[in-house]
């Protein structure tokens, strides 16, 4: 039954071309654009390199202060201090990794500019993160205590600044007119990845400005680490009690608020502006659910148009087939079939489409050191939306033709 | 003749429906478009205001030097100061807050005069801020030596400030209140596009920074004499980052970040105008396909037209101005959405960028649909009377 | 075999209503080569059409191979036609996209059967129709007695009871349409297969058995 499907399928589309060619346009561009998104999305917040833990870890990236009678609000970031004082003794995640939001530094190679980002971290931010060393190792609890100048820097910056040579470890790197040994190079991070990118890494105890100040308010986040998934409930609420008994210590604010979050919903947070509770994740899948639908609503009701036009022309062939025993539903049935055949075919297209504009969106260097792929995610995200398309622009014209009287179309010629 | 295509497409209403939706659909997309596109326009025609070229930002993140003495602290980077003018590169150098040209950092306060009131984008600079950016004064003059010792602080507005607090009047000489104290204004300069390209049009004021204002401060704007490059670049930032020990020192062109920064305005711009076109031409290509497949099926009313006398050409504009009417009557529907938009003033953009994207989407529309009939059109005229009557 | 009883048959739109068939009681024995015959729009075609269940009459009572199929669901009526009827018409609806093989399978998809029961139904029907040279033809290919022969065999090919011809031979030369005629005699007399034949054709209505008239939707013979 299915071959026959598919045979009077494949026949059917050859015979129009040009329509063929419009709904396959349609739905090729429709699902490579979807696919492409899809890429974009899995690259920001799907576990990859180096932050391959997520699904056991929570993320703080900002605190709020406010005062309820000023109507001061302060949002932002929390401290070295903050994190030394009240997040990394907190007793449930195993480990917790700090580490400075980057923040660019200058330096001058052969007349040439250099920017070279920098991230503070301490020792656990290495044991969280699993970045692929290419040489050296990272600095140690001793050498952080120690105040030691020692970087661990990317791959892109040995290039940068040591041009071809094979090895750095040991060799002294200077920016911000500060001299720092190489002990490590590590593989490029995309600038997408707050949590863990920068062209350059330090032991916290390096940056004065940091260990100076005492405030709650500064550029660190950090990543709670749980044992399994399951700890994330329990953090949470450890962190949410620790918070809630964290002293004022400015006569600006009378609250502090704030949450540690999975990834998505650390920057959902963000934008949702709301300190504890929902963390706007939900809100967030609605938005993108919507947009989702409205741009698929357009080529959706053109496919239906133009299958609904294709209908009458087959108008005959319906006519004998109830004629000689198809019910409505079983009608109904192969008009979806081969609606969904005609969306894989379109799928297929926009699948070769998509790794075209995948590989233009790599090349082109938009997110620095960022592979977009098509992954499995990806690859499930576009049958699902095959299907979805497929019944989406299958049903109504299956439904129209099925309810045709035999007798009306077998007249029509 | 119009009354019977109306009749014609009626009639044919069930048929026509999607046909419809879609042109509704795309004209509310066209219209979105040509919104952001007439906004965006629109601002870009309007000049900078400043001159960034050979302008660098130099940012320095010290400690917290809210607890230092203020007249030392002010001693110490007067010195940075002028240790940099001193440079033969150097054309002038101001002090300025965070919230310089082409970054993210936006600095606010409310303003409130005549009953209106209005969030203001507050600027810091010093006296040579003229100097380095170079805006344009319409009125008055920029603050400086002269106001050293004044009841009252200086500060200079621009124009959207005083079309919006000063009707009418000329504000220089009068006073507002800035924050919790007094200000006067001494000069209107032109606004400045200090967002990038795409700002639209919107209040503004610079404030002089004092002596105290060193406790907080961290950037400078230095302007460069042409022909000094990253030779020279490298010997200041050397220079500054031994004289700032501690301080994370960076130093930006603001011609490049002028880029970064239109960029992030042009970039989702694209991206939308792509995607938006790929729709229009998606549904152009179906709008087409369906009318030329319509021909096909009316080829007995076409030639039964033919035979009582309608000529090739008539047939072919009948098709057109049928197709035409079918947009009219989406159009009407899409119209009642959109000048909700300028009537509830949705977005707060200006009611004239409303008013032409909806002219502009009409257009378009209607243009469209003229493409997409005139071949199948053309089709429909070719129809012999006597072969389409013979094949039924 | 064919049982109708008082059949009448009102077409309404807004405003008028037409009396297609009016009152029309016949009855078609078991191995009955039936012919109906009358002017263009007398109703020989909805006659046919209430026959093959196809269309449903708005008053009266239809009998079929023993059965009322008037309570049955779309369903119910979709199997019933499958499997004891069998249909030709005059411009003989081929499905242009299929090859001569599937379209003869067609009746057979719609029942439970492997794909090499409906391949080896299909030709024995198209031998018997003397086409089984043209299997791998697209109907495209084939000129008009020979899709005509080609609906005989998808008519035939699930063995129904009754085939129902609605003009066969109408777009047909008189030489091939003696031809689907002598098949359409010889399936009745071997195989007892009733079928009932609308024509216009006076020579060819002659060679069946019985003959009924239309005239404004009532029967006059």
């Amino acid at each position: 039954m299915l071959k026959n499907y598919f045979k009077i399928a494949i026949a059917v589309l050859k015979r129009r071309k040009f329509f063929t060619f419009i709904s396959l346009f349609g739905i090729s561009f429709t699902l490579a654009i979807l696919i492409v998104l899809t890429a974009f999305y899995d690259h920001l917040f799907s576990p990859g390199y180096p932050d391959y833990k997520r699904h056991r870890s929570l993320y703080v990236n900002s605190i709020v202060q406010e005062h309820s009678k000023h109507q001061s609000h302060n949002q932002g970031p929390p401290s070295l201090y903050f994190m030394q004082r009240f997040v990394t003794t907190l007793k449930t995640p195993e480990k917790v990794a700090i580490s400075s939001i980057f923040g660019p530094t200058n330096t001058y190679v052969n007349n040439r500019k250099l920017v070279i980002n920098i991230k503070y971290t301490n020792q656990a931010f290495w044991d969280v993160q699993e970045f692929r060393f290419l040489e050296g190792r990272p600095y140690s609890e001793q050498q952080i205590a120690a105040g030691e100048k020692v970087a661990v820097i990317s791959r892109e910056t040995r290039e940068n600044y040591f041009g071809d040579a094979p090895a750095v470890t040991g060799r002294y790197i200077q920016t911000n007119n500060i001299q720092y040994r190489v002990i490590g190079v590590v593989d490029n991070v995309p600038k997408t990845l707050l949590y863990s990118y920068a062209d350059m890494y330090l032991p916290y105890s390096l940056s004065a400005t940091d260990m100076a100040n005492k405030g709650y308010n500064g550029s660190y986040t950090a990543i709670l680490l749980g044992r399994t998934a399951k700890d994330l409930g329990a953090m949470q609420a450890e962190y949410a009690a620790m918070i809630s008994k964290v002293p004022l210590d400015t006569a600006s604010f009378n609250s502090i608020q704030g949450s540690a979050d999975t990834y998505l919903a650390s920057f959902a947070r963000v934008l949702g502006g709301k300190a504890s509770g929902s963390s706007g994740v939900p809100r967030f899948i609605i938005y993108i659910s919507i947009f989702v639908f409205l741009f698929m609503l357009l080529p959706t009701i053109n496919l239906v148009n133009i299958n609904t036009s294709r209908i009458m022309e087959r108008s005959s062939e319906i006519g004998v087939r109830k004629a000689f025993g198809a019910s409505s539903g079983t009608l109904a049935i192969q008009f979806i079939v081969e609606n969904l055949i005609l969306t894989f075919l379109g799928g297929l297209l926009g699948l070769l489409l998509s790794g075209v504009i995948l590989a233009m969106v790599n090349s082109s260097r938009l997110i620095p050191n960022a592979h977009l792929t098509i992954n499995f995610t990806v690859l499930a995200a576009f049958v699902l939306a095959c299907l979805v398309f497929g019944l989406l622009s299958g049903v109504f014209p299956a439904w129209r033709m099925s309810r045709m009287q035999v007798v009306s179309a077998l007249k029509a010629n | 003749m119009l009354k019977h295509l109306f009749k014609l497409i009626w009639n044919k209403k069930k048929q026509h429906f999607l046909l419809m939706v879609e042109i509704l659909f795309s004209f509310l997309i066209m219209f979105a478009v040509f919104t952001l596109a007439v906004y965006n326009y629109k601002n870009y025609q309007r000049p900078m205001g400043f001159d960034h070229e050979n302008v660098w930002a130099l940012s320095y993140y010290d400690k917290d030097r809210s607890g230092a003495d203020k007249d030392s602290l002010a001693l110490f980077y007067e010195m940075v100061k002028r240790t940099i003018s001193h440079a033969p590169e150097v054309a002038a150098v101001s002090f300025v807050s965070n919230n310089s040209p082409f970054t993210m950092s936006m600095n606010n306060s409310v303003i409130t005069r005549n009953n209106k009131t209005a969030q203001v984008d507050h600027f810091s600079a010093d006296d040579d801020y003229v100097g380095v950016l170079k805006p344009v004064l319409l009125k008055g003059r920029w603050y400086g030596r002269a106001d050293d010792g004044a009841a009252l602080e200086p500060i200079v507005v621009n124009r959207s400030f005083e079309t919006m607090f000063f009707p009418g009047e000329d504000p220089v000489g009068k006073t507002i209140k800035v924050g919790d104290h007094d200000a006067r204004i001494v000069g209107v300069v032109q606004d400045m596009k200090d967002k990038g390209d795409y700002k639209p049009l919107g209040p503004g004021l610079y404030q002089r920074t004092t002596r105290s204002s060193y406790s907080w401060l961290s950037r400078m704007l230095i302007r460069i004499k042409p022909g000094a490059g990253a030779n020279f670049e490298g010997r200041l930032y050397k220079q500054v980052a031994g004289i700032l020990q501690d301080a994370t020192v960076e130093i930006e062109h603001l011609d490049e970040k002028r880029v970064v920064k239109n960029n992030i305005t042009l970039i989702p711009l694209i991206v939308f105008g792509v995607i938006a076109g790929f729709l229009i031409l998606n549904v152009s290509l179906g709008l087409f396909g369906v009318l030329w497949y319509t021909i096909s099926k009316r080829k007995a009313e076409i030639g039964l037209r033919r035979a009582v006398g309608a000529t090739g050409a008539g047939i072919s504009r009948q098709v057109v101005s049928e197709t035409l009417v079918l947009a009219t009557i989406s159009l009407v529907v899409g119209l009642f959405f959109a000048v909700q938009f300028p009537l509830l003033n949705v977005f707060f953009m200006e009611e004239s960028v409303y008013y032409t994207a909806i002219l502009l989407a009409l257009l378009f529309i209607y243009a469209l649909v003229v493409v997409c009939a005139f071949y199948p059109g053309r089709q429909a005229a070719g129809i012999y009377p006597a072969v389409a009557l013979h094949e039924d | 075999m064919i049982r109708l009883q008082n059949i009448e048959k009102v077409y309404r739109t807004d405003t008028v209503e037409t009396l297609a068939l009016n009152s029309i009681s016949l009855n078609v024995a078991k191995g009955e080569f039936l012919s109906i015959m009358g002017p263009s729009g007398c109703g020989k075609s909805t006659l046919l059409n209430i026959m093959g269940l196809l269309d449903a009459p708005t008053r009266g009572e239809v009998r079929i191979a023993d059965s009322t199929p008037g309570y049955l669901s779309d369903k119910q009526l979709a199997h019933f036609r499958n499997k004891k009827i069998g249909f030709i018409f005059q411009s003989y609806h081929l499905i242009n996209d299929l090859q001569v093989l599937d379209n003869v399978e067609l009746p057979l998809l719609y029942r439970k059967s492997t794909a090499r029961e409906r391949k080896a139904l299909a030709t024995a029907a198209l031998g018997k129709v003397g086409l089984s040279n043209r299997i791998k033809h697209f109907p495209s290919q084939l000129s008009g007695g020979q899709k005509q022969r080609v609906a005989i065999a998808r008519a035939i090919v699930g063995q129904p009871e009754i085939i129902l011809a609605d003009e066969p031979t109408g777009n047909l030369d008189s030489a091939m349409g003696n031809e689907v005629m002598d098949i359409l005699l010889h399936l009745n007399r071997q195989e007892g297969t009733t079928i009932v034949m609308v024509t216009h054709d006076e020579q060819i209505a002659r060679k069946t058995h019985r003959l009924v008239r239309l005239f404004d939707g009532a029967q006059v013979q």
